[in-house]
């Protein structure tokens, strides 16, 4: 057994490494579509550890959190298709609706329990599609595009998917950082109290609707945050690529696959999931969609099934395991 | 509030499912200091009773005043920050979390800082005996470790009056001598209390008062001993025939 | 007239949704578990009834049955190799199980039949009648008055036999049932399987008049929740009473709207239930 401090010193030379790792790698790799792919990893990995706030540590299983992602990036792009903004000054105002809705829809809705909260962000989610999706003036059924030239560099419009990654991965890093110091204060035990027991938590004077109305508020305005993003750097969005309730999905899975609630659980399944998809699609081609979803599918049935805590789950139980044999 | 004033009083507390009145009119006055069995037979309303005293259920009419303020309509985490804490019949700990991280999450109510609340956890973590265990994930506790847990949860948001819900149901005598013992260091710190409990036993050695519920009402109260020598307690418990061959 | 007309159509659909939602109602009733897959069943089972009646020519008197088997069986399947271990286990869990297998359903349907709309041919039953003014196509008038017949069935069943109080039992209080000495896990099952043939049977009669994509799944199931969440969870004349009022409804929606904000009329109707009546429109308080 090694000394506590060792220890504690071990993790943070790991941490460095990884970060180390994380930023360099793209330099070395001249393959733009690995570039490409590590660029959707950090995005994935921004939305899933976004919706790690209110599913992961406050327990509440949102399914339509692409409400706010689709705020984010249908900000950015009509900012540009009505006032020729840059795609990246709608981000705020993304932000700003995301927060107001989350606000009104959060009280009635965050009462719910259990699996009538995700069929609640469900029912959410689809009518913000749908509504979108009838609105000429929201670019209806066919979306809104960005600008076709970048004009400046506030375009964020970038044929190299590097600046893509050191973006979001700056944002990625921003949240990460907000998470670990959550996780560690009141509102950390409060979240994870209300996913425990919400009455019992109650009983010891948690504010349970107040906390989940936080992280949801946090959860919500990162998403769109990651909305926006994603808006610049595809210069695009339609209601299904920015209102789908496979993007809820996604971000879910990810987050689940890693470990729910867990600081990393979301980058880990994100890192896992996006190039799965990335490369099946290159394989099957547009066809392909389907054979992803599958696998998408059965990854959480097996989730579920044998280890709800994901791979942080899986990895200490060989830690004990390993443990048990050695002591 | 003035300073003989009730910490917590209930008066005509009435709580219906439906048409049937689990709680008919219930009254209780409890000053400070006071250890308050709340006895009765199976379905005599004492439960429900109970969670309107800690505020998880609300009255349809009656009032309910904490050191003199009125909570009748008041959230459960308002209860707790008046100072009541409580604990659950069906042990209720976050499964996820560990020992020291429940007792923390009691602690917070008066500790925002993490570093004061961990430092409030230890305290409490000694004074109920669960330092042994303090590292250990709750979910693979015990019921016995449980029970302990959530009276250690509830001292760390420093109550003025603790309600216990069958705290010792289920545990051997071994455990319920301890548990005891555990309640009578509690009462010492000035903590006032109030126990559901089945076993007669416990009611007997523990309580200055017993409150015996019958029907949704409270039938008999006072010193434990009088009150189950009561005919009209006697007949609760085991039912008009029964008590007449009794006193036969 | 018109207005008569897009009311019938609207009930008769709505005795379909009855049907599918009374399986859900029976599952989430009895324990506490809400299929999101639900509405993907019901696709399964067009499906089924399409392969049936173009591939192995079965009538519709034989592929009804054929899909209510087949769900029946997918439904016990589900309980034992999923269900019956999330149960219990955390909520994520719970949710994601039948969540995943709903996206399993759906993608392996859409990559083995592509995303093509099917249909059955319009007129398997017979041609377009006129009665008093309205036009009656037998599709609908039939698939309507059998989902019906099969929800007031189901209830039957489960008020009036044997069996049907023992699976109520089983949902009152498994552990009282265990000890009168009724297997909660055979019950359960069963309950899957009666739930799963609901769909299975629904989603054959939607066939005959409606299109059948993989897709066609995920609005199915909000409208099941719908039905559920006013009917009143695990009350089958809620769910029958509150799937005709959807259908109609809907019907109205489109007719004064348009058809594309019939969801959106339903999902409101859904989100005020949910927010302002969680025990449902016709549940106790």
């Amino acid at each position: 057994m090694m000394p506590a401090a060792t220890r504690f010193a071990g993790r943070w030379v790991f941490a460095v490494l990884v970060v180390a790792a994380l930023l360099a790698w793209p330099l070395f790799v001249e393959d733009q579509f690995y570039q490409r792919v590590g660029a959707l990893v950090m995005l994935a990995a921004l939305s899933a550890s976004a919706w790690n706030l209110v599913g992961g540590y406050a327990g509440q299983i949102s399914i339509g959190h692409v409400l706010f992602f689709g705020c984010g990036a249908y900000a950015s792009l009509l900012g540009f298709t009505w006032f020729e903004w840059a795609p990246i000054l709608g981000a705020p105002f993304g932000i700003a609706l995301s927060l107001l809705l989350a606000l009104v829809v959060g009280g009635p809705t965050l009462r719910l329990k259990g699996h009538y909260f995700s069929m609640a962000t469900i029912a959410l989610a689809e009518l913000a599609r749908i509504i979108v999706t009838n609105a000429p003036v929201l670019g209806g059924a066919v979306g809104v595009s960005g600008p076709a030239m970048p004009r400046s560099v506030l375009d964020l419009s970038f044929i190299s998917p590097l600046p893509y990654y050191y973006i979001f991965g700056t944002v990625l890093a921003v949240l990460l950082l907000f998470t670990w110091w959550m996780n560690r204060s009141r509102m950390g035990f409060y979240l994870r109290a209300i996913r425990g027991q919400e009455r019992a938590a109650r009983s010891l004077g948690v504010p349970a609707q107040r906390y989940k109305m936080y992280a949801y508020l946090v959860s919500a305005g990162f998403t769109s945050v990651a909305g926006s993003l994603y808006a610049a750097m595809l210069g695009f969005v339609d209601p299904d690529s920015g209102f789908g309730i496979l993007l809820s999905v996604k971000m879910v899975i990810a987050a689940a696959l890693g470990g729910a609630g867990t600081l990393f659980g979301p980058l880990v399944g994100a890192a896992i999931l996006v190039p799965l998809e990335e490369i099946t699609n290159a394989m099957f081609g547009g066809g392909g969609t389907g054979i992803t979803y599958v696998v998408y599918g059965a990854i959480i049935v097996f989730i579920s099934r044998f280890a709800p805590g994901g791979l942080a789950e899986i990895l200490s139980r060989f830690q004990a395991w390993r443990a048990r044999r050695a002591g | 509030m003035p300073a003989d004033a009730p910490l917590l009083e209930a008066r005509d507390i009435v709580v219906a499912f439906g048409s049937f009145r689990a709680v008919d009119g219930a009254s209780l006055t409890i000053g400070k200091g006071e250890i308050i069995g709340l006895i009765g037979p199976n379905g005599a309303g004492k439960s429900t009773f109970f969670n309107c005293l800690a505020g998880d259920r609300q009255p349809q009419s009656g009032s309910i005043h904490l050191r003199g303020h009125d909570v009748t309509r008041a959230s459960p985490e308002e209860h707790a920050r008046l100072g009541l804490g409580r604990s659950w019949q069906v042990p209720a700990v976050f499964d996820d979390l560990s020992v020291r991280e429940n007792v923390m999450v009691g602690a917070f109510l008066r500790h925002p800082r993490t570093a004061d609340a961990a430092a409030a956890a230890e305290q409490v973590i000694d004074f109920t005996g669960l330092r042994p265990i303090a590292e250990a994930r709750s979910g693979s506790l015990g019921t016995p470790a449980r029970k302990r847990l959530e009276i250690a949860r509830a001292l760390a948001t420093e109550p003025e009056i603790l309600l216990l819900d069958e705290a010792l149901a289920g545990l051997t005598p071994t455990e319920v001598r301890a548990a005891i013992e555990l309640v009578r260091r509690i009462h010492a710190r000035g903590i006032t209390l109030v126990i559901v409990e089945h076993v007669m036993e416990v009611i007997l050695s523990l309580a200055d008062r017993a409150v015996v519920f019958h029907q949704g009402k409270v039938i008999a109260q006072g010193p434990p001993r009088e009150v189950v020598q009561d005919p009209g307690v006697i007949e609760a418990y085991l039912g008009r025939s029964l008590s007449r061959k009794a006193r036969a | 007239m018109i207005l008569a007309q897009v009311v019938l159509n609207g009930f008769l659909v709505g005795a379909v949704y009855a049907l599918f939602s009374s399986g859900l109602t029976l599952i989430w009733g009895m324990m506490n578990v809400v299929n999101f897959a639900h509405g993907d069943f019901v696709m399964i089972a067009m499906y089924v009834a399409f392969i049936a009646f173009t591939a192995l020519h079965l009538g519709p008197e034989l592929f009804v049955p054929l899909a209510a088997m087949a769900l029946f069986l997918l439904g016990v399947l589900v309980y034992y190799g999923l269900v019956r271990h999330v149960m219990r286990g955390p909520m994520l869990a719970q949710i994601l199980g039948t969540f995943g297998l709903a996206l399993v359903l759906r993608y392996a349907t859409l990559w083995i039949f592509s995303a093509n709309f099917l249909s059955l041919p319009e007129n398997l039953l017979g041609e377009v009648q006129t009665f008093a003014g309205l036009r009656l196509e037998p599709s609908r008038v039939v698939a309507g008055l059998a989902a019906l017949a099969l929800t007031i069935g189901l209830h039957m069943l489960l008020t009036r036999t044997a069996l049907g109080s023992r699976l109520l039992a089983v949902a009152e209080d498994r552990s009282a049932a265990m000890l009168v000495g009724i297997r909660p896990d055979p019950m359960q099952a069963l309950a899957w399987g009666l739930g799963a043939a609901c769909t299975g049977v629904a989603g054959a009669l939607i066939a005959l008049f409606f299109y059948i994509s993989p897709m066609v799944g995920e609005s199915l199931a909000l409208i099941a929740f719908v039905v559920v969440c006013l009917g009143g969870f695990g009350s089958v004349p809620g769910a029958l009473v509150a799937g005709l009022t959807i259908g109609v409804i809907e019907s109205l929606t489109s007719f004064w709207i348009g058809p594309a904000f019939k969801d959106v009329v339903v999902f409101i109707l859904f989100l005020a239930v949910l927010w302002f009546r969680p025990q449902g429109l016709l549940g106790k308080a």
